[in-house]
């Protein structure tokens, strides 16, 4: 019996000792490494939801809205309720109109399971009936509230606009200081992408506590919280009603307008054809439609006033002026004579029309944009002296405009050269070329609206820009544009004077290339520009601005291929004026935006 | 004076441990289904209560049995479970499903919770005999056979959990009988080889601790070298019977040893019975305020993880009430069988006392994080119909014998 009284003491020992091993272990979870406990708990059952603020809306000079939101609905599935419920998945496939192994591989896929993933975009009233209506039947299965852009002036413009789309993982981990998320939408081009930042607004968060699949039980009101504040609104300096007619103006034409405040560099219209429909993008866009894009031989998705370049033909002659005045190489009264070409070397440089200009001075010259005379002036000439005077209009550089992928150009200068054809390989025959705005010479609308308008202001521009004013929600406060002004050193007060004096002729007189622009209650100056180029027929290119006297607006148009510039362009940028100035006297409007220093 | 004793039919201990179970049981259950939104598991906490009513009256009944005839009754019991195991194994084998329990009249009935007792009661008659010597092989088969047919058939369940608790009262009871220390380590160690033999280091120290034993012993050679190799043999065949288990069986052994990293899987349910246990602090969030529970991150938060309920909307401080409430009750059913003077009911509570033991350990283990998830429920606590009847009925034979100190 002693033994077994041992025996049972035994028992009860190893008994004993194993529940003080458990009261020791629950010590320790329960008061030594409680707090990291409770933080994993409370982490577990609370979830902070993102509330995506509104984005900014884009008005033009008028606050007349171009760019706003409206709600969209998302369809979103929840990937760790979904995946195991064979009724939801089938009718989330059901919805989709895909099959349930493709659904699923999806669904599979979802970087967090407990994050509704968005599966459709933009979904149609029928569908959204259908979601609203089994929303019990199919747990898991459900819509988001987003926002999408509508365009309620119909002025579309999507090459300035650009559009919005899902954030790719590449510009996700660019951006990783932001605070995006997979699946946010962000500016992917154009004037949305430029001001991503500003349009998107502050993100806000709710705390809800949630269960252990992810749905919400209640909300917790607390400091965590954050409002979320809406995206800054924007004023451009663009007037929709101009832009729309050059937009119509355009048609069916490959080419753009660019149209300029020449008073603070204020853009009124930019315009790019053939374009797009930016809704296109705001759901989800088709492969079909996305190759049909891509393949488009008008390559509608290229911006052509910003980011493509040409050669500027005639209308670059006074640039050529300008380095002839400046260096004394010639005075307006120098006289040459036109015989329908020039012969250097053992090359012929041809003049436009045949027989010949005759003997010219330089402003009849520039107005009927003799070929000869500028070959003639170009000869006096070093492509030193010649790109320093481009380079006082601009060329060579971007303008700055606010848009993102803004294209240079190419302005072929000593190094230029020097680079592409050896230093020995070329001659001063290429001045010739350059000095009618031909040869290697590239240059952007913009660039040439920018040459315009500091050709109309005698030296005095702006830097180019879309937005004038900026609605700050957080603040409650309108932010103007602070413009200051420039002024192109270097090139005397006399020798704008002649250029005026030679544009004025183009338009106003008999016999100048420009005469489409003609308008008869306001002195319109400008020039033409009809570029060779390898691509066919040349590019009809139409500058110009308006009072002579008190320059208010500048105009570039360019049509791809569109043969004469006064024959094709001029006609439109006419209409353009006729048309600013008719609003002006209408209501004293547009009026100007930004004030002047 | 017999009357006397007679007449206190109850212990007392046990009863008002009984209970305090019942109740806590109750409130645990109560609080993890009654949010629930399934139908089928916000009604468990209504079932428990008929259990537990139903256990009740079945420990006061079994109370007042004369114990010669549950030692009439253990063999026959045995035979049957053994037969009604055979019979469920066979249509789940059929049906290719795993099946653990029929139904009768929408009731489920799970014949290897019921086993729990009856194979301790079996042991136990088995051993009743003065002559019955457990250190005679014969004997030691006997019994050895007697717990590894059912183990087998509910192994194949497949129920790990359960068939595990028939395979651990074996060695103390046997001990408790009487078996000679070298005899336990005869039959130990190749578990150790077994358990060593997945790893080279480990398995050579097994091994040498092995030898190092078998020298001290100073037992004939032939003996020592037999023993010696045998365990050499099981650490060389063990992998090829790991190779056996379930899938899910290997994942909750290696999950448990660390070896596989599962945050989503069985580790899951680990990681979130400790942050609930953990959380809950020294005086715990308050009954229903349990935010791990109540929002479900709990797995079978009302079987299994039902200590996690308690633990964490109780406390420390109220954990260590449950916990010294299973300590009360196992040292006072270890005093009752020390005590009694019937040699069949000595061996059958304190086997009793292994089996509870054993349960809450590993249980309560498994929900902190230190013993693996085996698929053992808490005695008393746990939701389960099966499983409450057999805990009650335990109780009472513990109460029973108590107070039957004369035959």
């Amino acid at each position: 019996m002693l033994s077994q009284d041992r025996s049972a003491r035994m028992i009860q020992i190893v008994i004993a000792c194993a529940f003080m091993a458990l009261a020791v272990q629950l010590f320790r979870l329960q008061i030594i490494q409680r707090e990291k406990y409770q933080a994993q708990s409370d982490k577990n059952r609370t979830r902070r939801l993102r509330l995506e603020p509104p984005r900014g809306v884009i008005y033009d000079r008028n606050g007349l809205p171009l760019v706003e939101n409206r709600p969209s609905y998302t369809l979103s599935a929840l990937p760790i309720e979904v995946r195991g419920n064979a009724r939801s998945l089938a009718f989330l496939a059901d919805l989709m109109e895909e099959d349930v192994a493709a659904v699923k591989r999806r669904l599979d896929q979802a970087d967090n399971p407990f994050i509704p993933l968005k599966l459709r975009r933009n979904i149609d009233y029928a569908m959204l009936v259908r979601l609203e209506e089994n929303k019990l039947e199919y747990p898991g299965v459900s819509y988001e509230t987003e926002s999408r852009r509508v365009y309620p002036a119909g002025v579309k413009s999507p090459h300035l606009f650009g559009y919005i789309g899902e954030i790719s993982k590449g510009e996700l981990e660019r951006r990783q200081e932001e605070g995006l998320m997979p699946g946010d939408l962000v500016g992917k081009k154009g004037f949305e992408a430029y001001y991503d930042r500003d349009l998107r607004g502050q993100v806000g968060y709710d705390a809800i506590e949630v269960d252990a699949v992810g749905r919400e039980v209640k909300d917790i009101v607390g400091a965590s919280d954050r409002t979320p504040i809406r995206g800054r609104d924007f004023y451009l300096a663009l007037d929709a009603r101009l832009q729309s007619l050059a937009d119509s103006l355009l048609g069916d034409k490959i080419g753009g307008v660019v149209m300029i405040d020449t008073r603070d560099g204020g853009v009124l219209v930019l315009c790019s054809k053939p374009d797009f429909d930016p809704e296109l993008f705001s759901g989800t866009l088709s492969a079909a439609d996305w190759q049909r894009l891509l393949n488009d031989p008008g390559k509608p998705l290229y911006d052509r006033v910003i980011q493509s370049a040409y050669p500027p033909g005639s209308t670059f002659k006074m640039v050529a002026a300008t380095a002839a005045l400046e260096e004394h190489k010639a005075t307006p009264e120098t006289t040459f004579p036109c015989t329908g070409g020039v012969t250097y070397g053992d090359r012929t440089f041809l003049c436009h029309g045949g027989k010949g200009h005759g003997t010219l001075a330089m402003l009849d010259a520039i107005k009927v944009s003799c070929n000869s005379y500028f070959y003639r002036l170009s000869m006096r000439l070093s492509v030193d002296e010649w790109a320093a005077a481009a380079r006082h209009y601009g060329f060579g550089a971007r303008t700055g405009i606010d848009l993102p992928a803004e294209e240079p150009g190419i302005l072929p200068d000593r190094d230029y050269l020097d680079r592409v054809f050896g230093k020995k390989g070329w001659s001063g025959g290429m001045m010739l070329n350059l000095g009618i705005g031909q040869g290697d010479l590239l240059v952007t609308p913009v660039q040439m609206a920018q040459y315009t308008m500091i050709i109309a202001n005698k030296g005095r521009y702006y830097p180019l820009h879309l937005v004038y004013k900026i609605f700050d929600p957080r603040t409650q406060r309108y932010y103007k544009q602070k413009l200051e002004s420039r002024n192109t050193a270097g090139i005397s007060q006399e020798t704008y004077a002649t250029l005026h004096a030679g544009m004025f002729r183009v338009v106003n007189t008999p016999g100048g290339t420009g005469h489409a622009s003609y308008l008869e209650d306001v002195v319109v100056a400008g020039k033409t520009g009809t570029a060779q180029n390898p691509h066919g027929e040349p590019h009809a290119w139409y500058v110009g601005f308006a009072p002579l006297q008190d320059p208010e607006v500048a105009i570039c148009v360019l049509v791809e291929n569109g043969g004469g510039g006064g024959a094709t362009s001029a006609p439109i940028a006419g209409q353009l004026l006729r048309r600013y100035f008719d609003l002006k006297k209408e209501a004293a409007a547009p009026p100007a935006v930004t004030e002047r220093r | 004076m017999l009357e006397e004793i007679r007449n206190t039919r109850v212990d007392r201990v046990i009863l008002i441990c009984v209970l305090l179970f019942a109740l806590f049981s109750l409130l645990a259950v109560y609080s993890a289904t009654h949010g629930s939104k399934v139908a089928a598991i916000h009604d468990n906490f209504a079932k428990q209560i008929v259990w537990v009513v139903i256990g009740l009256v079945l420990f006061f009944a079994l109370t007042y049995v004369p114990l010669h005839i549950v030692f009439a009754l253990a063999y026959p019991l045995y035979a049957i479970l053994v037969l009604m195991i055979l019979g469920i194994d066979l249509v789940g084998s059929i049906s290719g499903g795993a099946q653990r329990w029929f139904e009768v009249a929408g009731v489920k009935i799970q014949p290897s919770e019921f086993m729990k007792p009856v194979l301790v009661l079996t042991l136990a008659r088995y051993f009743a005999p003065e002559q019955t010597n457990p250190n005679q092989p014969k004997n030691l088969l006997v019994a050895f056979g007697l717990v590894l047919l059912p183990f087998v058939l509910v192994l194949k369940q497949p129920d790990l959990g359960t068939s595990l608790v028939y395979l651990a009262v074996i060695i103390p009871m046997l001990y408790w009988r009487g078996l000679a220390p070298f005899t336990i380590f005869v039959i130990v160690s190749p578990v150790f080889a077994f358990l060593a033999s997945f790893n080279y280091y480990s398995f050579s120290v097994a091994i040498l601790l092995i030898s190092v034993v078998l020298y001290l012993s100073r037992r004939n050679k032939r003996i020592a070298w037999s023993i010696f190799a045998g365990n050499l043999f099981v650490g060389t065949l063990s992998p090829l019977v790991w190779e056996q288990l379930h899938g899910y069986q290997q994942q909750r052994i290696l999950t448990f040893l660390g070896m596989v990293d599962d945050p989503r899987g069985v580790g899951y349910q680990i990681i979130q019975s400790m942050v609930a246990i953990g959380s809950g602090g020294p005086f715990g969030k308050g009954l229903l305020h349990g935010t791990q529970t109540q929002l479900r991150f709990l797995p079978a938060q009302h079987t299994d993880f039902i200590f996690s309920v308690l633990a964490e909307e109780w406390g420390f401080f109220g954990s260590l009430v449950v916990l010294g409430l299973f300590l009360v009750f196992l040292m006072r059913g270890a005093k009752i069988a020390a005590s009694s003077g019937y040699r069949f009911a000595r061996l059958a509570t304190m086997g009793i006392v292994i089996t509870i033991a054993f349960q809450a350990i590993v249980n309560l283990g498994m929900t902190m994080g230190i013993m693996p998830v085996a698929g053992v429920p808490l005695p008393f606590i746990s939701y389960g119909g099966s499983a409450m009847l057999t805990n009650m009925a335990m109780a009472a034979l513990l109460s029973n014998t108590a107070t039957q100190r004369y035959f």
